[in-house]
């Protein structure tokens, strides 16, 4: 039995919500967007639940931390209500108090046993637009490149450790096309427990290692799924 | 409207100070208005967000249909670096428009160490520095905030000022703009200016010119005009209880300084500390009702989904109806995750008592200000405080379970000898000794924090000279040799920039040209330690030719004229010189709030009077 079981009453409920959070908001930290939601589920008066103890917080999870930049039509998020109210009138009364920028998208309460978001999540995909003026050739041989290749390291330095990441290990599918000045590309990355590789650092891989003539912080990044066995979250509660 | 290249927001720390888009916000089209305001703060945007008169005047300015309020905050040095490099102009947060495209750029100022941000901001914004320079269609650049009692350092880059609480008079300005602009705009800028100055409250800098004697000294100031009042005197919301509060404060992403529901119990402070400049020009006390406000507060939270509330005052213990006021928030919000919260607390056990209602389970620490180590300094800054009301204070506080309080002490207080800075840490010894009493056994943590006294304006400290730094810096040293107690942790504030405040604070029209170098110089977030660039200051004190002595050290002479004395909060200039005189004999004066009057000419001047609802019986 886990420390939540014991917590959560006979009448409280969890929820699962697929929201998003636009491009207005795309400069907002992880952990500022899950306040975003405290806030306004005070504002929507939905009886939240708290946590025991010296310093009570709201029952909330979320399954993983967008990068700083990315915009997203998929986040997912875990919570728990003292009573058990209809999911309509969860996201009714919630979605009037959230800034145009967030919108609920479905919002389903959560029956039986289930991991936390971030350890039922095994792959997140994103849609990347960038101004293009090579040829569809010139990315196709690119990305067969990085396809045949036996690994592609990215030098990932943050202000604690510097590290090389495996972009292979992760980059699970690359798609693209060309439309005008525009090359789109569809990736499909492993993310889960055992870590991952953020979007804007396989385009950089792209870039600097196969050749793709690509300006990378030029891209706009858009997460649009995040996925469990081939599924999106929200239909497996 | 600007637009940012999509990579620049990744290079800088906390992007979300510069994209807007709070729960809350208010985006108006400007098609739709005819006064476009954008309101500012000389800090970053967690300073400026934290600011409660913006946020009253944000939202009174926007209940107007005609008027639209936007919000600019100084970027942050990379920010600042990116946004030069790209040719961005400084732009308000709510619409991204350029803020030279406005009608008004009003800068709350806060503090004298913020005054070269005010010109950076509009040197980014590329409006000329210098009011003089501006062309027809700039924008109005207005001051307000609690230096306007003397705003004589910085005429050249402000078109006016605004003396006082801005509630009426910031829409009676809007208003006036409208009417002159429909009508064609008469007599140009500075037609407008001399409509403005007619305005109660507000003052023309241009219009009035200094004199100075054969030694330097400053004489008086001259109206030219008839439009330029002799005396601009503040401007106060007399029936507090009916004035707009923010209701609907904007909610920030980020964290920022006071992230919290402030909501404000009353105006003023009458207890006559003789270095507080807040304690003059905020009179007279004034209450909002406890309903009014148990009303404001239900809102707030509603509007907000805030878990944290602040009962904001000068004293917020002084309140009348405190302690049924706590009691009946508490109730209101009994089934919400609502904490509650006293900024200060005065020096008793009703304040611990309140203090431990208000925290049932965060014991974070307790501050009291005794200001001062000795009773004879305390007498002479009439803090009206005993050590016995201290100690019995902080054993309440040990007795309800905490273990931490910090001291708050000034250094350089006017009179001040070793025997009174080496009494800082006796005062800090004794509060640990308290404790000991208690609980039989040492485990107290004392916070001594030690600022720089900095005479002010208005102040019946406005004669006296400033400690030079080297003194404050020996007397930090002292202090610290004297602290032993591992117990005990000493905190002081920089002499330096302590001693700049003091020259700015009672400076005249000449040190214009001081701060214009400072800023040449790269002068910019002076209150910002590690961003203060004292060779920047050095330099332009050098360039200028001005002796900062002449202005923080020298004592004033009885009959001098101050430059500041014709934007006035109208407190009599005899009633602070017997303050002073009284200050010298460690004599004390009583609160006026629910005594008798002590005759500092306020109410008279204002036609204003103290409201106490404990004196009008409307408490219970």
């Amino acid at each position: 039995m886990t420390v939540s079981d014991v917590n959560m009453s006979a009448e409280h409920q969890k929820y699962r919500a697929e929201v998003t959070k636009g491009a207005g908001l795309r400069f907002i930290s992880h952990l500022d967007y899950a306040a975003l939601f405290q806030r306004a589920i005070c504002r929507a008066k939905l009886p939240a639940a708290y946590s025991e103890g010296f310093n009570p917080h709201m029952k909330m999870s979320f399954a993983s931390a967008l990068p700083l930049g990315v915009r997203s039509e998929s986040e997912y998020m875990d919570f728990e209500l003292k009573e058990p109210l209809q999911g309509i009138e969860v996201y009714k009364k919630l979605g009037t108090q959230l800034p145009p920028e967030v919108k609920i998208k479905r919002i389903a309460m959560i029956h039986g046993k289930h991991k936390a978001l971030m350890a039922e999540m095994d792959m997140a995909e994103y849609e990347v637009i960038l101004p293009y003026s090579g040829t569809a050739d010139d990315v196709h041989d690119a990305i067969t490149r990085f396809k045949h290749a036996g690994e592609a390291l990215f030098h990932r330095v943050t202000p604690k450790k510097t590290r090389d990441i495996d972009a292979k290990k992760y980059v699970r599918s690359i798609e693209y096309h060309i439309e005008g000045d525009r090359l789109l590309l569809n990736l499909a990355i492993a993310s889960g427990s055992t870590g991952s590789i953020k979007p804007g650092e396989v385009l950089n891989v792209l870039n600097e290692q196969f050749s793709l003539y690509i300006e990378p912080y030029q891209a706009d990044i858009c997460r649009t799924a995040i996925k469990s066995g081939g599924r999106p979250l929200i239909e497996l509660v | 409207m600007v637009k940012l290249p999509p990579d620049m927001l990744l290079r800088v720390t906390k992007p979300a100070r510069y994209t807007g888009n709070e729960w809350n916000e208010i985006k108006k089209e400007h098609s739709g208005v005819k006064c476009l305001f954008a309101l500012a703060m000389p800090d970053i945007y967690e300073v400026g967000m934290s600011n409660l008169g913006l946020k009253i005047l944000y939202e009174i300015l926007n209940r107007d249909s005609d008027i639209a309020a936007e919000r600019v905050y100084a970027p942050w040095i990379d920010m600042e670096r990116e946004m030069r490099d790209h040719n961005i102009p400084l732009y308000a947060l709510e619409s991204f428009e350029e803020i030279s495209k406005f009608d008004f750029i009003g800068f709350t100022l806060q503090h004298e160490m913020s005054y070269t941000n005010v010109l950076n901001m509009l040197d980014l914004a590329n409006i000329p520095v210098m009011s003089a320079e501006r062309a027809e269609d700039a924008p109005f650049v207005v001051g307000g905030g609690p230096c306007v009692y003397n705003v004589e350092p910085l005429t050249d880059f402000f078109d006016l000022f605004l003396v006082g609480e801005g509630e009426e008079a910031i829409l009676e300005l809007s208003h006036a703009y409208i009417a002159w602009k429909e009508e064609g705009r008469p007599g140009g800028r500075r037609g407008f200016l001399l409509r403005a100055a007619c305005i109660d409250g507000f003052y023309v800098p241009s219009l009035y010119e200094p004199h100075y004697d054969e030694n330097g000294i400053f004489t008086h100031i001259e109206p030219l005009v008839e439009e330029a009042k002799p005396i601009v005197y503040k401007r106060i919301v007399k029936e507090f209880d009916k004035a707009a509060a923010a209701d609907h404060p904007v909610v920030p992403y980020i964290n920022i300084v006071h992230n919290r529901i402030m909501l404000e119990l009353f105006r003023g402070c009458s207890r006559g500390c003789r270095f507080c400049q807040a304690g003059i020009c905020y009179r007279p006390v004034r209450e909002r009702k406890a309903d009014t406000l148990r009303d404001e507060a239900r809102h707030m939270i509603d509007s907000t989904g805030y878990d944290e509330m602040s009962l904001t005052s000068l004293s917020s213990a002084d309140y009348s109806c405190l302690g049924n006021l706590v009691d009946d928030l508490m109730y209101d919000f009994r089934h919400e995750k609502v904490s509650f919260s006293l900024p200060s607390l005065r020096i008793d056990s009703f304040s611990v008592e309140l203090a431990h209602k208000m925290q049932q389970i965060r014991k974070s620490g307790l501050t009291f200000a005794p200001e001062a180590g000795t009773q004879r300094l305390r007498d002479v800054i009439n803090k009206g405080v005993t050590e016995e009301d201290l100690m019995t204070s902080v054993k309440a506080a040990f007795r309800q379970g905490w273990k931490q309080v910090k001291l708050y002490f000034m250094m350089g207080l006017p009179t001040e000898t070793d025997e009174d800075v080496i009494g800082i840490a006796k005062l800090a010894e004794k509060v640990l000794d308290a404790y000991q009493e208690i609980h039989g056994k040492r485990g107290a943590k004392v916070t001594v924090s030690v600022s720089c006294f900095v005479p002010k304006p208005y102040t019946p400290f406005q004669w006296f000279g400033q400690v030079s730094m080297e003194e404050f810096e020996r007397r930090q040293r002292l202090l610290k040799e004297h602290i032993t107690d591992r117990s005990i942790r000493f905190n002081y504030h920089d002499a330096k920039t302590s001693t700049l405040e003091g020259v700015l604070a009672r400076g005249d029209r000449r040190l214009n040209k001081l701060i214009y170098a400072a800023w040449k110089n790269g002068a910019k977030f002076d209150s910002w330690t590690d961003e203060f660039n004292e060779d920047a200051w050095r330099d332009a004190f050098a360039k200028t030719g001005i002796d900062p002595h002449d202005y923080n050290q020298r004592e004033r002479g009885d009959d001098e004229a101050f430059p500041w004395e014709h934007t006035s909060p109208g407190v009599y200039r005899s009633f602070l010189e017997k303050e002073r005189n009284k200050a010298r004999e460690a004599r004390l004066t009583h609160d006026c709030r629910r005594s008798t009057c002590t005759g500092c000419g306020i109410c008279p001047t204002l036609e204003a009077h103290v409201i106490d609802w404990k004196v009008k019986n409307d408490c219970e």
